[in-house]
């Protein structure tokens, strides 16, 4: 029975409709993909219109089908190879499954063909998640899984009008949520690569770099704006320019710390050599427990959602006390908070810091790093600071001193500063006085160590921005920043700021109200502060859901599922706890499913009505169908139509179950006994 | 006896009325139900026929009044005239008072003689300064619409439309039937041999038993469905009245009737759904051209 229907020849509007939904699911994919994966895809699609509205023949002939395969598979592997190198991995894997597709729609007899494409066509609908994780896409998808739901539909029902078809495939997905949901939430999640996602399939995005370089304008496009190995003075600077999130957080009790304590600490950069600074090298950073840390206050402790940039280094709020130890998590003795590995997906880690403490304030086993200058460099600096020394008793009143040059002195802060040759340093503290927090952070450090004061440069961020709707602090790569650390006897590492002596909105108000009107709204809008409002809320609302959508549902992981379901009160999940409940729950939804179909279907109380029922069923099985709305009568003739052998019978029952129900007598058990002897067979 | 008078009832309105059995059934089955027939057609494909052929063969006497745009409810119902003999007034009945009533166009008619004809019907009287003077009974009204779009009618309203119990279409006759009436004797011919195949009194008989065969609780089930569904769906302005339910189940007993079961079965109630519902429902813009008739019945499932 099976067989024969699967060998049915499928209707031509359900074929259409086929195509229709293989075209929107693999639309999104041509934009990732190479211009030929599209035209491929667009010219077998194409053949078969032209089959089914002209006629143009399709390869029938078994040898010329073979051959056609043999040929479409080679072009399409030299293909692949040509564009990626390689047939494995995403990219090339759906470039792959994207042509195959649409060559198996050339061939497409009957109704098997139709299920195949469909379910290639699933798996289409799934790999659009290894490019992009969000809610517009899954939305996409969702609607991509109705549209092939109702194509498995159309191949079976064709003459039933696209709402119908479409409404019917609706309620079908809608009523697999709850199973969906179920094994979203308790199938135990494996952390590592063969369930994660490809690797390719996070785009890394700006971040800091982990070096700077001072004096050198970097190109303007380059593809990496961000904290990378090798950095110019002006990265961070570019880094404003790019609005891409860098990190959420959620403060535990939505406890905020004030707006200058936001600084978010990454880097630490300590050698120089007058242009580049540099960290520590792999020999010289220690983790061990070199670090001596004083607290005051009660904590904040949060949870980070760390977006991928492919270097292992963990942003934490200024200065992090606890730490997850699940990630391998390191805090080195300058304050760099490590992973083992680079992050090269979307991370979440829970932390504590406290604001108000005293860093190594007894002694420190970089000082002396803390101090190196180049030789030779940066002489009218170093004569600076040799004059404002002389005026200066003590260390706070010389850094009050250097503070104050740069208050008194006409220097500005400015996101396009001029570039800077020669001597970096003497250039921008005599001549451009216009800079980036870049170039106060090094100028700065240049004129302490200048006056033996150990200073280093931390990088990270500043500020961020809170969601009024759902309280997550965003930290964009707009809010990059860098400042000085440096080193006083019994008060160890004291964070100062130079950037703020000069601007100090930058850290009273964020890098935001710094920015141009235009990078704030659309620039249409930008004149009418109603819309600007409404503009901002809608905006809100959507980080918002975005920010919950990450937290819960894309980065839903191991260590996630395993908070998740201790707090539905599963006492030590575990794989094995999963199962069961996994079973249990499916168990419980296909019980519910069951139970309602029954109830829709008004399971008759009276035997009569089980019994017709029983007779129904019994000649549905040979292609007869009662509809809903047919009538005892009606039905019957249909059937003594369809089987003309079992005439008799038919009518016998038809008839005596006519007056059973709608006459209230006649022989129930004859009846029954003949609906029990009714074995039809065509 | 009852189902071979109606066998030849129908047997001899058939040959008289080529090719439409199924309305002529309807007509009949509104009839036995005791109900009100309206015919909604184009001129000339045989309403009048189908109306005098009716009576002819119940054994009914008949009226025909046509209706004009310049007609009065005395030009209907009769009219009170003064006998300067008898020094009183005294009651000229008017062509209501007759046993069916054909009447012809009554679209045309202004409002207020459709409802003084309308409110006989209801109220099986007629009422003229105080007095009340009963119809006939049996009495029934065979009215005759043209569509309503044509020229100078005024449409009934909903209110008065529900007062028909069942509204027909005659629709052309098919090639054959048509060739046939073509070809064959003059009906008005035909119709003045033709005999009368049972009397009034056997009419009211008919009624009777019409109004006793049996109706079990899944079909008042399945009735009460349909009737849910009119008012739930959405699809149309107003659901069905319970006066509405009542005609489905009178309509339906007749028609099981004129089917020769004495009881009453689904398909009953479908085949006579849309010649009670289609006058009653206005459905809403999107279903306006659809068969929607046909459309319920489809989406209500038979308990």
């Amino acid at each position: 029975m099976a067989n024969k229907r699967s060998a049915e020849i499928p209707s031509k509007s359900s074929i259409h409709w086929l195509m229709v939904t293989l075209t929107i699911i693999a639309i999104p994919h041509f934009f990732y993909q190479p211009l030929w994966v599209a035209a491929i895809f667009l010219l077998m699609m194409g053949w078969r219109l032209m089959n089914s509205w002209y006629g143009w023949p399709l390869p029938a002939d078994k040898r010329l089908l073979k051959v056609l395969h043999s040929v479409g598979a080679i072009l399409t592997i030299v293909l692949v190879l040509y564009s990626y190198g390689i047939t494995i991995g995403r990219d090339a894997g759906v470039a792959l499954l994207t042509t195959m597709a649409a060559f198996k729609m050339v061939e497409v007899k009957n109704l098997r063909d139709v299920y195949l494409s469909c379910f290639m066509g699933f798996f289409l609908v799934i790999t659009h998640f290894f490019f992009n994780q969000s809610i517009p896409i899954v939305i996409l998808m969702l609607v991509n899984v109705i549209l092939l739901t109702s194509c498995l539909i159309t191949a079976n029902e064709s003459d039933s009008s696209i709402k119908h078809r479409l409404k019917q495939s609706t309620v079908m997905v809608l009523q697999a949520m709850p199973l969906m949901l179920l094994l979203f939430v308790l199938f135990p999640r494996i952390s590592g690569p063969i369930w994660g996602l490809p690797n390719d399939a996070m785009d890394i995005p700006d971040s800091l770099p982990d070096s700077m370089t001072l004096g050198e304008v970097p190109p303007q496009n380059s593809a990496v704006t961000g904290m990378a190995d090798n950095i110019t003075i002006g990265n961070i600077s570019q880094l404003i320019q790019s609005d891409a999130i860098a990190f959420r957080v959620r403060f535990d009790n939505n406890q905020f710390p004030e707006r200058q304590d936001l600084y978010w600490r990454g880097p630490v950069l300590w050698h120089t050599d007058g242009k580049r600074w540099l960290p520590l090298t792999d020999n010289q950073k220690r983790y061990e427990n070199g670090t001596k840390i004083h607290v005051a206050g009660e904590p904040f402790s949060y949870s980070m959602t760390l977006e991928p940039h492919d270097r292992r280094w963990l942003f934490a709020l200024d200065f992090p006390t606890d730490y997850p130890q699940t990630m391998r998590t390191r805090l080195s003795v300058d304050g760099e908070l490590n992973s083992s590995d680079a992050i090269k997906q979307r991370t979440q880690y829970q932390l504590s810091s406290h604001t108000e403490y005293l860093f190594n304030p007894q002694n420190d086993p970089y000082l002396q790093y803390g101090l190196n200058l180049p030789e030779d460099r940066h002489p009218r600096s170093l004569q600076l600071a040799r004059s404002l020394l002389e005026k200066s008793p003590t260390d706070q009143s010389y850094i009050e001193a250097v503070l104050n040059y740069y208050r008194q002195q006409d220097f500005s802060y400015s996101l396009t500063p001029p570039a800077l040759r020669g001597d970096t340093i003497d250039q921008f503290l005599f001549e451009s006085r216009e800079g980036f927090c870049e170039h106060y952070a090094a100028s700065f450090t240049v004129l302490m160590r200048a006056a033996g004061i150990p200073a280093r440069i931390v990088t990270g961020y500043q500020g961020g921005e809170i969601n009024p709707v759902d309280q997550v602090l965003t930290v964009r790569q707009r809010d990059a920043h860098a400042w000085t650390e440096v080193w006083l006897p019994q008060q160890g590492w004291i964070r100062i700021d130079p950037t703020a002596a000069v601007s100090s909105e930058r850290v009273d108000f964020g890098i935001r109200d710094l920015l141009p009107a235009e990078r704030r709204s659309p620039a249409a809008i930008a004149k009418n502060d109603r819309l600007v409002e409404l503009w901002q809320s809608a905006k809100n609302n959507w980080d918002a859901l975005n920010s919950a959508w990450e937290m819960w549902v894309v980065s839903y992981g191991p260590d996630r599922q395993l908070q998740l379901l201790e707090k539905l009160g599963m006492h030590q999940p575990d794989w094995e706890k999963m199962i069961r409940w996994l079973a249990i729950g499916i168990v419980l939804i296909f019980g519910w499913i069951a139970w309602t179909t029954l109830k829709l279907k008004n399971l008759p109380q009276d035997r009569v009505q089980r019994f017709y029922q029983k007779f129904c069923f019994k000649l549905a099985r040979h292609g007869v169908v009662r509809q809903p709305h047919e009538g005892p009568e009606d039905f019957s003739r249909r059937a003594q139509l369809a089987l003309p052998h079992h005439q008799q019978q038919i009518a016998m029952i038809s008839y005596c179950y006519m007056h059973l129900r709608y006459r209230g007598e006649a022989l129930e058990d004859d009846f029954i006994e003949s609906v029990k002897n009714f074995r039809p067979h065509r | 006896m009852t189902q071979g008078s109606t066998e030849r009832i129908l047997h001899a309105i058939n040959s008289v009325i080529l090719g439409k059995q199924q309305p002529v059934k309807l007509a009949l089955a509104c009839l036995l139900a005791r109900g009100h027939l309206l015919i909604e057609d184009l001129p000339g494909v045989g309403k009048t026929t189908l109306a005098h052929t009716l009576a002819t063969t119940l054994g009914l006497r008949f009226q025909r009044v046509q209706f004009t745009s310049d007609m009065l409810p005395a030009d209907i119902l009769g009219v009170s005239i003064y006998d300067p003999e008898k020094h009183q007034f005294s009651f000229h009945r008017g062509p209501i008072f007759t046993q069916l009533l054909l009447a012809d166009e009554i679209n045309r008619a202004s409002p207020r003689t459709q409802s003084a004809l309308l409110e006989a019907m209801e109220e099986q009287q007629v009422t003229i300064e105080g007095d009340s003077h009963p119809l006939e009974d049996p009495f029934f009204v065979i009215a005759t619409q043209n569509p309503a779009h044509q020229v100078g009618t005024f449409p009934l309203p909903e209110s008065q439309l529900d007062r028909f119990l069942m509204r027909i279409q005659i629709g052309y006759p098919d090639k054959q039937a048509e060739r046939a009436l073509l070809t064959g004797e003059d009906r008005r011919q035909m119709l003045r041999q033709l005999q009368a195949e049972i009397t009034p009194p056997q009419l009211i008989q008919l009624q009777q038993a019409a109004s006793k065969i049996s109706l079990s609780d899944a079909l008042i089930d399945y009735v009460q469905a349909l009737l849910a569904y009119t008012r739930n769906s959405g699809q149309f302005y107003n659901g069905l009245s319970p006066r509405a339910g009542l005609g489905l189940i009178q309509a339906a007993r007749a028609w099981a009737m004129i089917n020769g079961r004495d009881f009453v079965i689904p398909e009953d109630v479908q085949a006579i759904f849309p010649s009670i519902v289609q006058h009653r429902l206005q459905a809403r813009e999107h279903l306006q051209s659809a068969d929607w008739a046909a459309e319920i019945l489809q989406q209500v499932a038979i308990p």
